[in-house]
């Protein structure tokens, strides 16, 4: 498939053309692109997409069948990501929602988020993102109900900064994102372990100016923790076993050839034997050879590290709006500048804007 | 030597009957499942534990014929105006918060046979401009364009969906409360609530756990 440069345009066009098992993470990829230039509505019926199949996602399948077969890669099966990608499309149309008023879909997804994060394989049935908790309660505030549990959740435990209260007459939110993420790789004997490898970021905070607004705000969530906390996978079990699989069927082939030779050369009647033996030996090394354990590295390779929100009350009408992410001195990250336009509706409605630092700019929302 | 050429087929296949048998079974549905044109209240072979056409036809067919035993409205002598309000979702399932109340409404005019009658709030701009092009005498109007016509409502229809999710190594299982209720707009009474509670389990397969 030829690549135009466009990730939007090529994500489509990998959805339409490509492998159909990788069609969900074109999906994100290109969801996650759109959102950054401001194309909202090409992100959303991406990320129903995701949505609707993850929410889906239960019983039979033919590809992860394959994909727990000796003879097939783990690759084989639909790709869903891992539970923290699963998490962020799930995050990115909650954010639509609440752009598009219906802050209670938001909330849906979010809550399923949080469900997405859950290790069931430990039996802890427990997200640890601050901002799935916090946003869930700031939409039930919203709505008039009482998100404190949601809030206290939130608060248990940050282990980078601490969200503020709510602030239920707070017109404006600002989900801001930077740095690069979590990706994969394989390891082990035959690439049979999958491992994240870490993201990194220059900028560790953002500064937000509007109207009478100077604000720095820390990230609450960080990727790379997310990626690399939450236990292993049942599939890594399935893995390790056709990797014993493929090295037994190795060395009983390599056995097995050594004493065929071994009989052949000793004595004279057993021909047939060796012969046997010999071919025994060649059939295992074939399926040692055949047998694939390698782990799925297929990743969602846009995605931020680090996640934040700022709530501002602004007057309805037209507001600059800059952006400026801060690196671990607090100094400027010149050549991450963004500019914005918005306009506050006189309604109730939040003005609900999305930056990362990726974004292109300047944007007028 | 009839023995020792037996066993060198016999070995090598018998090891290979034995390693296919750590292999997987066939391919299902290898030419795919051509559409398959189902009623909407059937439940398919695409399914999760979230709201679903049968859900919604069960739960709306339940409203309606709940709404229409309510006395204020079986024996009213007017037929009672009724607007919508959107249901608020606090389930974790994302959903088209309109398509509940449409579904219960269409029901209601098709079965109420004029006992109820809705008022289309959701196009009041369109309404309200159409008024002012009759006022303005830019287009005809059949009676005075000056008289306030447009109806208030006696009730207001509206739900919430609630939900509760457990999630272990057996599974994911998801309850949904439909609850909708009938509010009388002129004192805030509620004269009609009815709920229906919808439950599924579901486990993934263990390549996506």
């Amino acid at each position: 498939m030829k690549l135009t440069g466009d990730p939007v345009i090529d994500s489509r066009n990998a959805m339409d053309r490509g492998r159909p098992e990788d069609r969900l993470l074109w999906a994100y990829r290109g969801g996650l692109a759109a959102m950054r230039r401001g194309q909202f509505a090409e992100a959303k019926p991406l990320f129903d997409e995701a949505v609707t199949r993850l929410n889906g996602l239960l019983g039979r399948d033919r590809g992860a069948r394959k994909a727990r077969s000796a003879f097939y890669r783990e690759s084989k099966k639909t790709f869903f990501g891992e539970p923290y990608e699963r998490v962020m499309a799930f995050y990115y149309r909650g954010i639509l929602y609440w752009m598009d008023g219906e802050p209670d879909n938001a909330r849906a997804c979010f809550r399923s988020a949080a469900l997405a994060d859950s290790d069931v394989e430990h039996n802890a049935f427990e997200s640890d993102y601050v901002l799935l908790d916090y946003l869930d309660g700031l939409a039930t505030s919203k709505l008039g109900g009482d998100g404190k549990d949601a809030l206290q959740r939130a608060m248990r435990s940050p282990r980078i900064a601490r969200p503020p209260a709510y602030d239920t007459n707070a017109n404006v939110l600002v989900f801001l994102e930077f740095g690069t993420g979590p990706t994969k790789q394989a390891g082990g004997e035959y690439g049979e372990q999958l491992q994240i490898r870490p993201g990194v970021s220059a900028a560790q905070s953002a500064r937000i100016r509007v109207a009478q607004y100077d604000v720095e705000v820390a990230p609450y969530d960080d990727l790379n923790f997310q990626a690399t906390t939450r236990g292993g996978r049942v599939m890594d079990k399935i893995l390790a076993g056709k990797a014993n699989f493929k090295r037994a069927t190795d060395t009983i082939g390599d056995a097995a050839v050594i004493s065929g030779a071994v009989v052949a050369g000793t004595t004279r009647h057993n021909d047939e034997a060796a012969l046997g033996l010999i071919a025994a030996g060649l059939l295992s090394k074939i399926f040692s050879a055949v047998t694939k354990p390698e782990a799925d590295t297929r990743a969602w390779d846009n995605l931020p590290l680090f996640l934040t929100v700022a709530s501002l009350q602004l007057p309805p009408g037209q507001h600059a709006v800059s952006i400026t992410f801060l690196d671990a001195a607090h100094r400027p990250v010149p050549a991450l500048e963004k500019a914005f336009q918005i306009t506050v509706p006189a309604d109730r409605r939040d003005k609900v804007i999305f930056v990362s630092d990726q974004s292109s700019t300047p944007q007028t929302l | 030597m009839n023995r020792s050429l037996t066993l060198s087929f016999a070995l090598p296949l018998g090891f290979s009957a034995l390693l296919l048998g750590c292999s997987s079974g066939g391919v299902q549905n290898p030419k795919g499942i051509p559409v398959t044109q189902m009623n909407a209240d059937e439940r398919g072979f695409v399914a999760g534990t979230g709201v679903e056409s049968q859900d919604l036809v069960a739960v709306t067919d339940k409203m309606a014929r709940s709404i229409l035993g309510v006395r204020q409205i079986a024996s009213a002598s007017v037929a009672p105006k009724i607007i919508l309000e959107p249901v608020v979702n606090e389930s974790r399932f994302p959903i088209n918060k309109d398509i509940f109340l449409t579904s219960i409404r269409t029901k209601l005019n098709s079965k109420s046979q004029g006992k109820v009658s809705f008022l289309a709030r959701e196009y009041m701009a369109a309404l309200e401009k159409e008024r002012a092009l009759k006022q303005s005498g830019q287009v005809t109007a059949t009676s005075d364009p000056k008289a306030v016509e447009f109806r208030g409502a006696d009730f207001l229809l509206t739900g919430k969906l609630q939900g509760l999710t457990t999630r272990t190594k057996a599974g994911t299982s998801d309850y949904i409360l439909y609850s909708f209720q009938l509010i009388d707009a002129r004192t805030s009474e509620i004269v009609w609530e009815d709920s229906a509670e919808i439950k599924k389990q579901g486990l993934e397969d263990a390549a996506y756990r």
